[in-house]
C-alpha cells in the first residue's frame, strides 16, 4: 500500500476532526486571497479610475493644493482664480497634449437650500472627458446660449433638450442642448455652458477656476511639473501625488486586515499542529507495529507529512473557492474601510495570487506537521509497544 | 423500430408544443382600461416643503404642530386617471400629507408639488382647508424671467385659487384669471399642478393603503 493511499485511509478514520481542521485553514485561507487579490484589485481600479479623469495634473490658484484640487474634483468652487494667461503658457509647454480650463461658480439659492453650480467649459474638456454622454440632445453647446444639464440637475428643473432655462440671478436665458447621462460624479448635479459665457455670466472675463491637463507621455510629469510650477499664480497638483495619499491611507487599512490574517492562519497552523499530534499520540501502537514489521524510520516521517500535506492543500483549495464565493461580500465589507472606493469590482484575483495563498498555506502546515512527524519517527517499537 | 417513432412523435409533440407557446406569447397585451385623455406631465422627484414655519403663519395661524404621512395611491391609479384625464406619472404614486393641527384639532392640509415652468421647475405649496377647499397657493421657488415670475407671483392671482375644489372646472383665463401671454404655459402648469393635488389628496380619503406618518 503507498503512503499516500495510506495517510489518505488515516484522515478519512477521523473524519470530524479533519474537517475541521481544513475548515480553520480554509477560512484563513480565504481571507489571505482576499485581502491579497483586494490590494492588486484596489490598485488598479484607483489607477483607472484616475486615468479615466483623463488627466494627470491640475493647475490651481495659489492656496492649499490638496483643497483646491478636492474641491474641483469635487465640482465646488475656489475662492479665487487663474489668469488666462495661465492657460496659455500651459498650452505652450512642450510635454503637455491637452490644458482644458474650468470656470466654476457657484450661485447660493437660500430659496432652494442650495446653490446652482455653473461650470464653464471649452471644447478641449471633451478630449479630457471620453466618458461623457448623454441620455438625451447634444454632447456639445449648439451656441453660446446652450447649456447641458447633469442628469440630476435635469430632473429636478423637469428640463429636457430643446427646452428654455433660466438664470435669475444673472438675466441669461439658454437652450438645453443635452442632458448627461448619469455618472455617480458631480457632474450629475451641475450646468455646463460654454467657457466664454460663463465669464461673461459672472463677469470673470480672462479669469478660470483651474486647468486641468493631460501630458503627451505620463513619463514627463516630473519636469512637466517643474516647469508649470514657475507659471506666476498657479501651483501644480498631481493625480500622483492624490494616488499616493489614496494608496498610502489604503495600505494601512490593508496592515490591520493582514494582521487579522496572520491571526487566522497562526491559529488554524496550530489546529493542523494539534490534529497530527494528537493523531501520533493515538496511533502509537500502529505506528509501533509498522516499525516493527519493517518501515523505516524517514517512512514514519513520510506517512505523518503527507498527512498534513493533504489537510493543508485541501483546506488551500477549499480556501480559494471560499474566497471565489464569498469575494464579492468581502469586498464590500473592506471597501467600508477604505477613504475612496473606486467605481466596479476591486477583487481582482489573478492566478499567482490563488497560487501563492494555496502555497503559502501548504508551507506552513507541512511545517507544522514536522515536530509530530519527528516525534512520531522517533518511536522504539518495543517501547511503545510495551507502554500499550 | 417502435423506440424511434415513440421518439420522434414525442420531439415533434414537444416542438409543436414551443411553437404554441411563443405564438401566445408574442400576442399583444390587453389594452389599459381607460386611455389617457391627455400626455401625463413629467415624472418629478418629490418636492420638499422648505419654509413649513412661514407657510404655517401665513396660511394657518392658529397652527400649533403638524404631522407628515405618506399615502401610498398605487392601487388607485384607475380611480386617478379617470379623474386626472391622463394616465399618473409615477411620482403620483405616493403623496406627502403635511397635516395641520391646532392641538388635537385638525385644520387642514399641505401639499407640495414641483410642476414644469417654461423656463425650469416651479414648486408649489398649497394649503388646503378640513373641507377639501384650498385655503391659500404660495410658489416657494421658480425660475422663470421676471415678467412671468411677476405674473405667477401676483398675490391677486394665487388668491384666486381660495375655495376652489378638486372638481371645481379650472380653466385659465375662466374660472382662474388669464395672465400674460408669455406667462400662460408656466401658468398653465401652477393651475394643472394645484388641481392635480386636490384630486390626489381627495383619493387618499379613499384609500386604506398603509401610511407613513413623521411628527413635527
Amino acid at each position: 500500500m503507498s503512503i499516500l493511499r495510506l495517510a489518505f485511509q488515516n484522515l478519512v478514520h477521523r473524519p470530524l476532526r479533519n474537517i475541521l481542521t481544513v475548515i480553520g485553514l480554509a477560512v484563513a485561507i480565504a481571507v489571505l486571497v482576499c485581502l491579497s487579490a483586494f490590494g492588486h484589485g484596489y490598485q488598479r481600479a484607483l489607477g483607472a479610475e484616475l486615468d479615466r479623469m483623463g488627466l494627470q495634473m491640475m493647475l490651481v490658484p495659489l492656496g492649499c493644493p490638496y483643497d483646491a484640487a478636492a474641491r474641483v474634483l469635487k465640482g465646488r468652487p475656489l475662492e479665487n482664480s487663474l489668469p488666462e494667461s495661465a492657460l496659455e503658457a500651459a498650452r505652450r509647454d512642450p510635454a503637455v497634449a491637452i490644458a482644458a480650463p474650468l470656470l466654476m461658480v457657484a450661485l447660493p439659492r437660500p430659496d432652494a437650500g442650495r446653490a446652482d453650480m455653473w461650470v464653464g467649459l471649452d471644447e478641449t474638456a471633451l478630449a479630457l472627458k471620453p466618458w461623457w454622454r448623454v441620455s438625451a440632445g447634444e454632447k456639445w453647446f449648439s451656441n453660446d446660449d446652450s447649456v447641458i444639464l447633469g442628469c440630476d440637475a435635469a430632473e429636478i428643473e423637469l428640463r429636457s433638450p430643446g427646452e428654455l432655462f433660466f438664470s435669475p440671478e444673472t438675466g441669461r436665458k439658454f437652450r438645453v442642448a443635452g442632458v448627461l447621462e448619469r455618472s455617480g460624479t458631480s457632474d450629475d448635479s451641475l450646468f455646463f455652458v460654454p467657457l466664454r459665457t460663463a465669464q461673461q455670466m459672472f463677469n470673470q472675463s480672462n479669469r478660470l477656476t483651474a486647468i486641468a491637463i493631460r501630458l503627451r507621455d505620463p513619463a514627463l510629469l516630473h519636469e512637466a511639473s517643474v516647469r508649470l510650477q514657475r507659471i506666476p499664480g498657479a501651483q501644480v497638483v498631481t493625480l500622483t501625488e492624490m494616488m499616493g495619499t489614496f494608496l498610502n491611507l489604503v495600505g494601512m487599512v490593508r496592515t490591520l486586515l493582514f494582521s487579522i490574517a496572520l491571526v487566522a492562519i497562526t491559529v488554524s497552523v496550530l489546529g493542523v499542529f494539534n490534529t497530527l499530534l494528537t493523531a501520533v499520540v493515538e496511533r502509537t501502537n500502529e505506528l509501533a507495529v509498522m516499525r516493527a514489521i519493517g518501515a523505516s524510520r524517514w517512512q514514519i516521517v513520510g506517512l505523518i507529512t503527507t498527512e498534513a500535506l493533504l489537510l493543508t492543500g485541501a483546506g488551500g483549495i477549499a480556501g480559494v473557492l471560499l474566497a471565489l464565493a464569498a469575494g464579492h461580500g468581502i469586498e464590500n465589507l473592506v471597501k467600508s474601510f477604505v477613504p475612496l472606493a473606486p467605481d466596479g469590482t476591486m477583487m481582482s484575483p489573478t492566478a499567482p495570487i490563488l497560487f501563492q495563498s494555496v502555497l503559502a498555506g501548504v508551507v506552513v502546515g507541512v511545517l507544522a506537521g514536522l515536530y509530530p512527524a519527528w516525534r512520531a519517527g522517533r518511536l522504539q517499537p518495543a517501547e511503545a509497544l510495551k507502554a500499550e | 423500430m417502435s423506440r424511434s417513432i415513440i421518439i420522434s412523435v414525442g420531439a415533434a409533440a414537444l416542438l409543436l408544443a414551443l411553437v404554441a407557446w411563443r405564438f401566445n406569447g408574442s400576442s399583444s397585451s390587453p389594452e389599459i382600461a381607460i386611455a389617457p385623455k391627455s400626455q401625463p406631465p413629467p415624472a418629478a422627484p418629490l418636492c420638499p416643503w422648505r419654509e413649513p414655519e412661514n407657510d404655517l403663519k401665513q396660511f394657518f395661524p392658529n397652527a400649533t404642530r403638524y404631522e407628515r404621512e405618506t399615502r401610498i395611491l398605487s392601487g388607485q391609479r384607475l380611480e386617478l386617471a379617470e379623474q386626472l384625464g391622463r394616465i399618473p406619472t409615477g411620482d403620483e404614486n405616493a403623496l406627502h400629507v403635511y397635516r395641520v393641527y391646532d392641538g388635537q384639532t385638525p385644520l387642514g392640509v399641505v401639499l407640495t408639488r414641483r410642476v414644469k415652468g417654461a423656463y425650469g421647475a416651479i414648486e408649489l405649496v398649497l394649503a388646503v382647508n378640513a373641507d377639501g377647499t384650498v385655503r391659500g397657493l404660495r410658489l416657494q421657488r421658480l425660475r422663470e424671467p421676471a415678467p412671468i415670475a411677476d405674473a405667477l407671483q401676483n398675490p391677486d392671482w394665487l388668491h384666486s385659487f381660495a375655495g376652489k375644489r378638486a372638481a371645481d372646472s379650472w380653466k385659465l383665463g375662466q374660472d382662474i384669471p388669464e395672465v400674460a401671454a408669455d406667462a400662460r404655459a408656466s401658468a398653465g402648469a401652477v393651475v394643472e399642478g394645484v388641481r392635480s393635488l386636490l384630486i390626489l389628496l381627495a383619493t387618499t380619503g379613499q384609500t386604506h393603503d398603509p401610511i407613513v406618518t413623521h411628527h413635527h
